[in-house]
């Protein structure tokens, strides 16, 4: 069994064809690390700033924190589990990492009217002086929990747990066919 | 066929000629029609009958108010029964039938029910069918559906896609009318963001109907220029068909947007909704839903011909459609004299002009013949009016031929959105009708709905309301000068002004035959004189006695009147009587668009395992639980009874090995300087002192006592612990573990993160377990370095990959989980099966999976159901006597919970191998009668055992195991069956536990 | 019933991202307490009309418990705390 080849499978539907094609791009993200940080309940985001500074300068990625005292650490560049135990062993206790990349999953919806797709499952105000760009909030699509993240003039990072990657990869494509 | 289509028209385009049917009659109409407008001017005022007594019928109304005019439209799946003929645009090829009538509308059997009609007053339903019961349900029901109902619903799913969305706003304005607009563009001038919602089309509202010059331009041009400037400007979303039909707390307010009903069925974009619910968040809110035209109770005031003064001068003005040819109108207000203007203008013949003032408006100068202090008490005329007798002051009847007649009653501000949270309607006899609550926070009513009167007055109010709105908001503004020359705005100059205001007639007294007051309900005036005398005169009462104001209108045109007959009665004001509860929604809303999108496959989100495509390779067959999609069996070479698979995989795991999808269980990682702390509180059992690399059964009590859930926790690291919970469970654990962290013992340092979908996790059991997942784990897997309750962190494939091992078992064979990330799940499940392929292995699904825990006796939540404690399920030794505190220590302990007669966990199994019996079955004693008192049990779970050759169960029995052996009664009571069974070890297989430690 | 809540660590939501416990009953007794304090712990609910304090969970954002304190008649919300922060106290 040495010689086995692993594959780490996408849960998100092969067929790229599905994306959109027209003013709604729809991009799913295979790579990258999402780590979810769990402080102690007198952690602030300054100090895990500064707590994971010294890996962060060589993984890139940022904060985005989900709820008193937890954070997720979310990078594009694809990391070894021998570096992430590594990581994780070079942490204080004040600070717990969970790897969570194979957990959550990510996609990209961009376009024009993504603020009128994202509306139809979503309640969050995301207009733009409101919803700033590398801001992120946790909450809904319909019924499926999601991190939502502004990455750029329109374009926004959904990510949600791995097992919902298909539903949710089929309910904005549907939201998002008026437009395309 | 005559043409009622007259020139004018500022809501059609006569370029645009569109082509419908009627009751299966081809007619045509004109782009921007309605079904209503466009049936007008075909002259087909009978379009349908009544609910109760089968009563001709015509359009009364121009909007969403209308009692009468409701149609199915549409076909098969796109048929939308309850249509209101008013509301519903004239698309190219509609299809529209009248509904509540048979053979057909110009001749209807139900009609007859008009001869019965005093049988059929008020309380009908009560005093009619109360007795014999019998003949409820035999007799009475099916009779009144057949006769009476609404349109029905179509067999055929509606192809169309629908949405909800959320919308947010500064100031959403509900109303375009002129004091809407005005307010719209005020705050959209000032850079607010601004949501403007109106039910019509088009947007202006009442305006639409006006012929008077606006800042010198003609009503549509006007229109079209405010429109323009609106569009221009991006922090102003205007929807049109768009009805706000609910006031939610907080500002949060339902509206359903009619996106392409109005659309042929070709031009239908299938990926657009057909309607859109919109929930709108707003800052702030201005209502301008303007105000109702109330009919007239006199009898025979639902002839067809009738119609309402106001919405006689929209069909005249906006759609270009004489209501007849020659018209009279019956009018208690001055306002209802602009259709006598306009009629007279188009060059229609008015036969007069019925006033019951004494001293009518003075500003009305035209030619008609003026009477007044008279009133209309009876019409005539088969399927449309012929004429109208009229009383007048001295006494003496007049009948007077006419075709339509125009009726107004006074205005009702449409209130219902300042009510829907509760707050009452304030009487004013200033404007004879009940007034918005001025005190709810966050919404302005303004303009006709506040009792405003005249359009300049309207622009006004509505420009200085935004202003007021945008100041709390911390916007400043200026009134946007719209609509300040109206020619002949007569309202507004309070010289010109009637000299006499208002007079409510709530009903004609003098009414010959029915005088009605809820038009679709068919409520009479003397419906309601009758719930008075039988001491229903309270207005709640009044309206269930009479069903006043229940039918899918929901009183719009009647509730007022109604309010004024039961004041009037009383001799008291309408305001001592008050409304009934205003609650949503204003106008019906589809289910299609309360539904949304969640329907057929997008019911529910789907959770899919990371190895479901790998068990979907294998051939699995998929079950649902809660959202997730499990692989229950792996049919195999031309297995096609579900038990052939389930008997083979079970079969295969005791004599060789198998793997099973476990991911699907809930993962809790736990870390913390407290977190054993924490476990030994919230399990009942000890977990102060399990070992780095070790997993611990642990029982969860719930705080009264009894068992919440069962799992098992591994130690990892120092302060790192890995829980795993039941599937079912798995949201509601953690949730559990959050409230006891959080608000229990916020104190300890314990931080909790939910990590069932970064695993794939594979159940390998069987005595050939250990075997083949040697040949992937790179560890020593022998009883010594990994023996049973192992836990830790594992190589495999020569390093390739890290993965955490457990050594527990469900099935009661030597078995491992195995847990890799998610996403090389299927990878690994592949490698395990070509490891295994030596050792015949073969995947199993839950139910061989549910199999192999009942030949062992494991329980799951078919045991722990609520009702069970540690000790039901002989684990009472687990419950820790040492530990001061754990959640559900106290309580375990009351008096009840240890009554020695409480049912304890056993096996049982048929006496005779070849009888059955099921779940849900109850245990007596031989020779028992079946008797509550006799009852000793219940089975909790059963199989087929393919190791037994029998049906095997688990059960909860008084007694319990003190009684193995003993004979008993396994009856079932729904089946009717009786089987001899046997109480025993509920571990049916290994009860020594020599394969789980091989 | 309300139909946003400002969670005080998400801001304001929809009532769809919380589920209700329900009321806050006293706080949980010590393990020798009286049985009728355990009794009332466990069991006795108040269900008032008017002013009324709520466990909720914001299991669609944050996932922290909250103290909601609302009028069961008005509906208005007059505060939302986090659970963790009642610990010293006692039932209102
Ligand atoms: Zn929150």
């Amino acid at each position: 069994m040495r010689d086995f080849l692993l594959h780490n499978v996408s849960p998100f539907p092969a067929d790229e064809t599905a994306n959109g094609h027209g003013n709604m791009q729809i991009r799913a993200l295979r790579d990258g690390f999402v780590f979810h940080l769990l402080g102690r309940s007198d952690t602030d985001t300054a100090t895990v700033e500064k707590t994971i500074a010294a890996p962060i300068a060589d993984l890139g990625g940022e904060l985005r924190q989900l709820a008193p005292y937890q954070w997720f650490w979310v990078g594009n560049a694809t990391l070894s589990q021998e570096r992430v135990a590594e990581i994780s062993a070079a942490l204080p206790s004040m600070l717990a990492l969970t790897d969570q990349t194979h957990g959550r999953v990510r996609l990209v919806v961009s376009g024009p009217q993504v603020r009128s797709v994202l509306a139809k499952g979503a309640m969050i105000d995301l207009a733009d002086d409101v919803f700033a760009i590398g801001q992120s909030v946790m909450t809904q699509i319909g019924h499926i929990g999601a991190m939502i993240t502004r990455t750029g003039d329109a374009e926004f990072e959904i990510m949600v747990l791995r097992s919902f990657a298909e539903s949710l990869w089929h309910e904005i494509h549907q939201m998002a066919a008026e437009f395309n | 066929m005559t043409s009622f289509r007259i020139d004018g028209g500022t809501s059609i385009n006569r370029d645009d000629v569109r082509q419908f049917s009627f009751n299966g009659e081809k007619l045509s109409g004109f782009g921007g029609d309605t079904v209503a407008s466009a049936l007008l001017a075909n002259g087909k005022q009978l379009v349908g009958r009544s609910f109760k007594y089968h009563r001709p019928r015509g359009i009364l109304t121009a909007g969403a108010a209308e009692p009468n005019a409701l149609l199915t439209i549409g076909r098969d799946g796109r048929r939308d029964p309850n249509t209101r003929a008013t509301m519903a645009e004239l698309f190219d090829g509609l299809e529209a039938r009248s509904q509540n009538c048979w053979p057909n509308v110009d001749f209807d059997i139900g009609a007859v029910n008009g001869v019965l009609g005093p049988i059929l007053g008020a309380g009908f339903y009560y005093k009619t069918f109360m007795w014999p019961a019998a003949f409820w349900e035999k007799v009475y029901e099916p009779i009144i559906r057949k006769a009476a109902g609404l349109g029905r619903a179509s067999y055929d799913p509606d192809p169309g896609y629908y949405e909800k969305c959320w919308a947010h706003c500064d100031l959403l304005v509900i109303g375009a009318g002129a004091a809407g607009l005005a307010a719209a563009l005020t705050a959209g001038r000032a850079g607010a963001r601004v949501i403007i919602a109106d039910e019509g089309a088009q947007l202006g509202g009442g305006m639409r109907a006006e012929r008077s010059m606006i800042d010198g331009k003609p009503a549509d041009i006007f229109l079209g220029d405010v429109m323009g400037e609106l569009i221009s400007l991006p922090n102003v979303d205007i929807k049109s068909r768009t009805t706000i039909f609910a006031n939610y707390d907080d500002g949060v307010f339902g509206g359903v947007e009619r996106v392409q009903k109005h659309l042929p069925e070709a031009e239908i974009n299938p990926n657009r909704a057909m309607e859109r619910l919109w929930r709108i968040v707003a800052k702030h809110t201005i209502l301008a839903t303007g105000a109702e035209e109330r009919p007239i109770v006199f009898g025979g005031n639902d002839r067809p011909g009738v119609m309402m003064a106001g919405a006689m001068r929209t069909y005249l003005n906006a759609y270009g459609v004489a209501p007849g040819k020659r018209v009279a109108l019956f009018a208690n207000n001055d306002q209802a004299y602009d259709t006598a203007r306009d009629l007279e203008e188009r060059g229609i013949e008015i036969a007069a002009i019925i006033d019951p003032r004494t001293c009518p408006d003075v500003g009305y100068h035209g030619s008609a013949r003026h009477i007044a202090g008279a009133v209309v008490r009876d019409t005539a005329g088969r399927k449309g009016l012929k004429s109208i007798t009229v009383r007048h002051d001295d006494g003496r009847d007049e009948v007077i031929a006419v075709d339509a007649l125009a009726i107004s009653g006074g205005y009702s501000p449409i209130v219902h959105l300042a009510c829907h949270r509760g707050a009452r309607p304030v009487w004013s006899d200033d404007h004879a009708g009940f007034m918005p609550p001025m005190d709810a926070d966050g919404l302005t009513p303004v303009g006709a709905v506040s009792g405003v009167r005249g359009i300049v007055a309207c622009f006004n109010a509505g420009a200085n309301a935004a202003c007021d709105a945008l100041v709390g908001l911390g916007i400043s503004a200026r009134p946007a000068l719209i609509g300040a020359d109206v020619a002949g705005d007569h309202v507004n100059d309070p010289e010109a002004a009637g000299a006499q205001d208002t007079l409510p007639v709530w009903s004609v007294p003098s009414a010959r035959g029915k005088a009605f007051v809820d038009f679709q309900n068919d409520v009479t005036a003397s419906d309601i004189n009758l719930a008075m005398r039988e001491g229903y005169d309270h207005v709640e009462l009044a309206k269930r006695y009479t069903t006043n104001g229940m039918a899918t209108d929901q009183g719009k045109t009647s509730n007022v009147n109604a309010i004024g007959i039961l004041a009037e009665n009383k001799g008291v004001s309408p305001g001592d009587i008050g409304t009934t509860t205003f609650r949503p929604f204003y106008t019906p809303v589809s289910f299609g668009a309360l539904v949304g999108a969640s329907k057929g496959f997008e019911f529910q989100p789907v959770r899919k395992s990371p190895l479901h495509g790998w068990a979907a390779r294998n051939g699995a067959k998929f079950v649902e639980t809660g959202l997730w999609y499990r692989s229950s069996w792996f049919p195999k070479g031309g297995e096609t009874f579900w038990r052939d698979s389930v008997d083979r995989e079970v079969l295969n795991v005791r004599t060789n090995v198998g793997i099973c999808d476990v991911s699907t269980l809930g993962k809790i990682e736990i870390f913390g300087a407290d977190a054993a702390e924490f476990l030994n509180r919230v399990y009942c059992n000890a977990f102060l002192k399990l070992p780095v690399g070790k997993a611990r059964y642990g029982l969860m009590l719930r705080e009264d006592g009894f068992i919440y859930d069962d799992g098992t926790t591994s130690c990892l690291a120092e302060n790192h612990y890995f829980m795993t919970t039941t599937t079912a469970l798995a949201a509601g654990v953690l949730t559990h573990l959050e409230f006891c962290a959080q608000v229990l013992w916020p104190e300890l340092d314990v931080r909790l993160a939910s990590a069932t979908d970064q695993w794939a996790q594979m159940a390998v059991a069987g005595p050939k377990a250990r075997a083949t997942l040697a040949k992937i784990i790179d560890d020593d897997l022998g009883n010594e370095a990994f023996p049973f309750l192992a836990a830790r962190e594992v190589s495999l494939f020569g390093g390739k990959l890290r993965g955490r091992l457990f050594r527990i078992s469900f099935s009661g064979e030597l078995a491992y989980e195995i847990a890799v990330p998610a996403g090389y799940g299927s990878c690994v499940a592949d490698a395990i099966m070509e490891a295994g392929k030596e050792f015949d292995i073969a995947p199993y699904g839950t139910e061989a999976l549910g199999v192999m825990r009942i030949e062992k006796g494991h329980v799951t939540h078919a045991e722990i159901n609520g009702t069970v404690t540690p000790a039901d399920l002989g684990m009472g030794r687990m419950v820790s006597a040492k530990k001061d505190d754990f959640i559900g220590r106290v309580m375990n302990k009351r008096e009840g919970l240890l009554d020695a007669a409480r049912p304890l966990l056993v096996g049982i199994k048929p006496k005779s191998p070849s009888d059955r019996f099921a779940t849900g079955s109850h245990i007596l004693n031989v020779g028992a009668d079946v008797r509550l008192e006799n009852d000793q049990g219940y089975v909790t779970s059963t199989c087929h055992s393919p190791n037994l050759g029998h049906t095997i169960g688990l059960a909860l029995i008084k007694g319990g195991p003190e009684r193995y052996g003993e004979e008993v009664v396994i009856w079932n009571g729904l089946a009717g069956t009786h089987v001899t069974g046997v109480i025993c070890n509920p571990a049916f297989v290994d009860p020594e536990n020599e394969k789980l430690h091989a | 019933m309300s139909s946003l809540v400002k969670c005080p660590h998400c801001g304001l939501r929809p009532r769809e991202e919380f589920t209700i416990r329900g009321e806050v009953p006293s706080p949980r007794p010590a393990s020798d307490a009286p049985a009728n304090a355990w009794f009332d712990h466990v069991y006795l609910r108040d269900n008032p009309r008017g002013e009324h304090r709520e466990y909720w969970h914001h299991a669609g954002g944050c996932r922290r418990w909250l103290v909601l304190s609302r009028n069961t008649i008005t509906h208005d919300i007059s505060a939302v705390v986090d659970a963790s922060t009642l610990k010293a106290g006692t039932k209102s």
